[in-house]
């Protein structure tokens, strides 16, 4: 059985399931990328958006991460493990520095090795708003990645960073009011 | 939603959306991946899942062919020499017996009757009976057991030799 863009994500698993490699790779070709640039710009580590992306694909292949059908979409349930997998990667530095309550919405002093500001894109324009998003506190920017640069509802934010769809509302809102704070002031600053 | 101290926000996400389009992860997670899903499938699956068709399908006629060639030798002698005591066909005296139906149907006929007739020999041999080329135009005399129904039931031939 051959395997087209429309065959289904569950089918993919299936085939995966038994053994069949091929089913795998498209799986991985079709949802790579999005978990890739979640990683990528909640964590602004190349490297380590490339093990979370690895570590996330390692964990439904050897059955370690049981995903269901009925529960959600594979897209949803893989940000939700690569997020999860950044947040155990960051555990120690979060350690040192406690993250404020679920419910605040102040800004939070921000970490700058949680943030590397190396380059990462080639557009300086975009590379600018990257750099002003890893500056932003990380429960802000893990909205603010998903809705703007993933098109994902307030529901399903809610689902994958496991909070009520009013935190999703009100971190968005801050997420947000915090970047375009940032870039006038970068804009003010740059002439 | 618009922020209204900085307008341009929502081009400034779109910009850096556009750039991040066409970033995909390493080539070298999807290899590391294949390879981890390779040995995990040659684990976890026993042997005999790891065969494929063709492998499976030499198997088995590998098998058919052992049982044919096992059953073949244990065969009793007397049905490996033919098909002398078969109570269809029995010759005695240069004379022939040929049921043409079964023992049970002949006994349970109602009215079975005899006609006298005669049979080619080239008709017997297909039957099991011997033909030889010098004799093999000729014909037989034979009585017909016949049905009530007018079947045929059995063959007698009075002198085959």
């Amino acid at each position: 059985m051959t395997i087209t863009p429309t065959t289904s994500d569950d089918e993919l698993l299936r085939r995966m399931r038994s053994g069949d490699a091929p089913a795998f790779a498209a799986l991985y070709r079709r949802h790579q990328g999005p978990v890739y640039r979640f990683a990528l710009l909640r964590c602004g580590s190349g490297d380590t958006a490339a093990d979370v992306v690895q570590e996330a694909f390692m964990g439904l292949l050897s059955g370690r991460l049981a995903f269901d059908p009925l529960r959600g979409s594979l897209p949803n349930f893989l940000f939700g493990v690569a997020r999860l997998l950044i947040l155990k990667h960051e555990e120690p530095r979060r350690r040192e520095s406690p993250l404020p309550e679920p419910d605040d919405d102040e800004a939070e002093p921000v970490l700058e090795e949680a943030c590397p500001l190396t380059r990462v894109l080639a557009s300086e324009a975009a590379e600018e708003v990257r750099r002003a998003l890893a500056r932003l506190a990380p429960h802000y920017r893990d909205a603010v990645i998903l809705y703007e640069m993933h098109g994902l509802s307030y529901g399903e934010i809610a689902t994958i960073c496991a909070i009520d769809i009013g935190t999703v509302r009100s971190r968005l809102a801050r997420g947000r009011a915090a970047l375009a704070k940032a870039l006038r002031l970068h804009a003010l600053g740059a002439t | 939603m618009h922020d209204d101290d900085f307008p341009e926000l929502d081009t400034r996400l779109a910009q850096l959306r556009g750039a991040l389009a066409q970033v995909d992860a390493p080539r070298c997670v999807e290899k590391e991946l294949m390879q981890a899903f390779a040995s995990q499938s040659a684990r976890a699956r026993p042997w005999y899942r790891r065969l494929g068709m063709l492998e499976w399908s030499a198997a088995v006629a590998c098998a058919l062919v052992c049982v044919a060639v096992v059953g073949l030798l244990s065969l009793p002698p007397r049905l490996a020499d033919g098909f002398d005591d078969s109570p269809l066909v029995r010759i005695d005296n240069g004379g022939a017996f040929i049921a043409l139906d079964s023992v049970e149907r002949i006994e349970a006929d109602p009215a079975p009757r005899l006609i006298e007739t005669e049979v080619s020999r080239t008709m017997l041999a297909a039957l099991g009976l011997p033909v030889t080329p010098e004799n093999a135009g000729e014909a037989v005399r034979a009585e017909m057991l016949v049905g009530a129904a007018g079947e045929p039931l059995a063959l007698r031939l009075t002198s085959i030799d």
